[in-house]
């Protein structure tokens, strides 16, 4: 970024303090960078969930936000009654074929941007239920960031798939506008967490016995 | 195998001279009816479609110490039944399984069909909760019942097609077309939903100058506690009129049962009333051990009881927790999950598993308790009732809670019978009828503790009923930590599942065995069997019926929140709308265990 508020005179000296104190002064009181990046870092941590679940998987949704495991810590503690304030919707429970036109319908009334945390093995993919009134997967009908595995996921699998989702927040870059750049989001290319993982599973060789509490 | 036969008929004399079959005989004469055999050894009666009201009128009633409880009503689908015997040929059977209170005494009357002519009159007119239970038999089987105020489905969305309760209709969502949703699909569920009081039946004049409001609460609603909703017809604030919508919920677990192993069930019965983990698998191998002739050893008995109850404690807490935060308190359900945290650090300990343990077996539990559990489960419940002390300070004796709560959405136990109710709702009234007391199951006849009762029947009751159920809890959890039996974890029978491995190697016989138990599941004798039990929020039974394979031909899982959900109107019609959400928060139901 190379722009200043002096008018720019041709061949002039730029004006230069260069006290040590001066200097100390715009270290400590000035930052700089780009518009966007400034807007995804306060997005990435102040993430407002949607409260909304449809079936056991809210349970744990529910116990990732109590004191034991304390959502709060990640700034994303204000859940929201309605989707017009919330920034994500975690589809916590299985889809139901009569429910899935009123997901969709409060999905289509979050505003932009949004993101959607698919929990547990209903969501992902209609899970232990492959049954006629269940939609297999909620990525049958909308777009999904994170995907969660277990059947419920616990609590801190949440609180895992949720600083994935910060990162993603994080890293996405929306333009502020098309005038400066193209429309839309500019997804990053992401290693999915089994390989991402892979190594440190791997060093895991002994399972504690559960004979002994 | 004539011994057999001659057994057969020694307990059809048995029961034909029971009570209220003598009774039933007495009254209408024995040729019109058929007994049936069956493993739960309920008195079974097969009466034709003609007599069936007759019947089912004069058990309700004419007879003394009538049958007060439509415990369930629902159908089967015959017509690929191979066992059958003694039983008169038909197509499609409802079946009524009714309780008398007063006799403590159950009995089930089955009505035969021809597919070709579906249609038995109603009875919502004896029984008020037979309206919901008739709706689903008409939704699931497509029987019609001649007289029902509103017929309409209940479970499946109203544009369904199809009755998925009927053999030929698929099971699996893969089986059938691929889910696409289109935004013309989406409006055209979303009119389909749009709240219709003509309908409903639902007078729209107000006989004045002015119009009532209709309110859609739900099917996503933070205070509805889960995917269903209530539509009200208001005048200001005043609920005058209202209708419950469920089958948001609706994951088919019925039809499930006819596809999995008897033994692959066992994780879906969790998933039913989702907060009271083991506790659901509990009825479900109750009845297959019944059906199979299976003793399941002391230890594992007394396990069982003990995770059951601490089930119930988790269930409860959760309840508690909620039901003050729809008061408009924030704070308890914060301090209640630390302690459901603690509670699931036994479960975890114990069993592997959180929310869904899945950890019962046919025949015992999966693993014998690991060393070191007593010391957790003492500590558990040294710690608890402590606390309990200090919700009661914090909710319980709260002025604002009371003025909410006091005289609200209240009911008598004669209502409460006639809707159903079980549990917590029940004994609010001032009602001991606790199945744990007056029918001990699963060994809680070896167990001292008291049944708590309510007195005015209304929200506060209900809480306190709760309440003081968790206490009863600590102390059956107490005696389970003081007299834990020695021995084996599970059955030394032929159907126990998985079988125990030390009888795998004895000879090429019991490998076989082993081996196809392990891979196939077991085969369950042919019959029919239920094992009511006390669960977190009342009466919750499987009702198997066996064709001699490898999986249930039919399963019917009786829930308690089915019952009472359909109470919400009737107990808010009224009031404001806010009671109604207290109301709702006071029943304790879980959407999975409504619609299932
Ligand atoms: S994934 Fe498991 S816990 Fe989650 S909603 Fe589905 S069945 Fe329930």
């Amino acid at each position: 970024m190379e722009w200043s508020l002096d008018k720019v005179q041709k061949g002039a000296q730029p004006r230069v303090n260069d006290s040590p104190a001066a200097a100390e002064a715009v270290e400590k009181n000035v930052l700089m960078g780009k518009v966007e990046d400034w807007v995804a870092w306060g997005q990435a941590n102040s993430l407002w969930p949607y409260n909304f679940g449809i079936s056991c998987c809210y349970v744990e949704f529910a116990s990732s936000l109590m004191p034991d495991y304390d959502l709060a810590r990640f700034g994303a503690e204000v859940i929201r009654a309605t989707p017009r304030q919330a920034d994500f919707m975690v589809i916590a429970g299985t889809v139901f074929r009569k429910m899935a036109p009123v997901v969709q319908r409060l999905y289509d009334q979050m505003l932009e941007p949004k993101w959607v945390i698919s929990m547990g093995s209903c969501a992902n993919s209609g899970g232990l239920y492959d049954v006629y009134s269940v939609v297999q997967g909620v990525d049958k009908f909308l777009p999904v960031d994170i995907y969660m595995q277990g059947c419920p996921p616990s609590p801190n699998s949440f609180h895992h798939a949720f600083t994935l989702l910060q990162e993603i927040v994080a890293s996405e870059r929306r333009s502020a506008s098309w005038i400066v750049g193209p429309e839309g989001v500019q997804k990053i290319a992401r290693k999915s967490q089994r390989e991402t993982m892979r190594e440190k599973r791997l060093d895991i060789v002994e399972l504690r016995s559960p004979d002994e509490v | 195998m004539n011994t057999e036969a001659l057994d057969v008929t020694a307990m059809q004399q048995d029961l034909a001279r029971s009570g209220a079959v003598i009774e039933l005989f007495n009254k209408f004469g024995e040729s019109l009816f058929t007994i049936q055999i069956t493993a739960d050894e309920i008195p079974t009666l097969w009466v034709s479609r003609a007599h069936s009201y007759g019947v089912l009128n004069f058990l309700r009633n004419n007879i003394n110490q009538p049958y007060l409880l439509l415990y369930d009503l629902t159908a089967i689908d015959e017509r690929h039944r191979d066992h059958r015997e003694g039983q008169p040929s038909s197509e499609f059977t409802v079946l009524y399984h009714l309780i008398s209170p007063s006799r403590n005494d159950d009995i089930r009357i089955k009505v035969a069909l021809d597919d070709a002519d579906l249609v038995l009159s109603t009875v919502s007119t004896l029984w008020r909760s037979a309206n919901w239970y008739e709706r689903e038999v008409w939704d699931m089987f497509g029987i019609v019942f001649e007289g029902h105020p509103n017929l309409h489905r209940i479970l499946m969305p109203s544009t369904w097609k199809g009755h998925p309760l009927r053999k030929e209709h698929p099971c699996r969502a893969t089986e059938m077309e691929d889910f696409n949703l289109t935004d013309e699909w989406v409006e055209e569920e979303q009119e389909a939903l749009r709240f219709d009081p003509e309908k409903w039946g639902i007078e729209t004049d107000t006989g004045k100058d002015t119009d009532y409001m209709y309110l859609n609460l739900g099917p996503n609603h933070p205070s509805a506690h889960g995917a269903f909703r209530v539509m009200m017809q208001l005048e200001g604030e005043e609920i005058i009129n209202s209708v419950a919508e469920i089958g948001f919920h609706h994951r088919g677990a019925e039809k499930i049962g006819e596809r999995q192993s008897w033994h692959s069930y066992i994780p879906y019965t969790d998933r039913v009333d989702y907060v009271a983990g083991v506790m659901n698998n509990l009825p479900y191998v109750l009845s297959l051990e019944k059906m199979a002739g299976i003793v399941v050893p002391e230890r594992a008995k007394v396990i069982r009881i003990m995770l059951c109850e601490l089930s119930r404690i988790m269930s409860h807490l959760l309840f508690y927790g909620t039901f003050a935060q729809d008061l408009g308190q924030m704070s308890p359900v914060l301090y209640m999950f630390i302690d459901r945290e603690k509670g699931y650090k036994i479960i975890e300990a114990i069993t592997g598993g959180r929310q869904h343990p899945s950890w019962f077996r046919i025949g015992g539990v999966a693993q014998d308790l690991p060393r070191g559990w007593d010391k957790m489960v003492a500590e558990f419940v040294d710690y608890l009732p402590k606390r309990l002390d200090h919700y009661n300070d914090m909710v319980m004796r709260n002025s604002i809670v009371k003025q909410r709560s006091k005289g609200l959405g209240s009911f008598t136990t004669e209502e409460g019978w006639d809707w159903a109710a079980t549990g917590p709702m029940l004994r609010a009234t001032g009602c001991d009828w606790d199945i744990r007391k007056k029918r001990p199951y699963a060994g809680y006849d070896q167990f001292e503790f008291e049944v708590p009762e309510g007195v005015n029947g209304d929200i506060y009751d209900r809480c306190a009923v709760r309440v003081e159920e968790m206490r009863q809890s600590i102390r059956i959890i107490k005696q389970c930590l003081d007299n834990m039996p020695e021995g084996p974890y599970k059955a030394d029978h032929r159907l126990t599942t998985p079988p125990p491995k030390e009888l795998a190697m004895q000879d090429i016989e019991t490998l076989i065995q082993h081996f196809t138990t392990v891979t196939w599941g077991p085969v369950i004798p042919p019959g029919e069997c239920v094992v009511p039990i006390e669960a977190t929020k009342g009466m919750n039974g499987y009702y198997l019926i066996s064709d001699g394979s490898t999986s249930s031909y039919r399963t019917r899982i009786r829930t308690p929140s089915f019952a009472h959900l359909q109470m919400v109107p009737f107990m808010g019609n009224g009031l404001m709308i806010a009671d109604l959400i207290a109301i709702i928060a006071s029943i304790d139901f879980v959407m999975a265990d409504v619609d299932r």
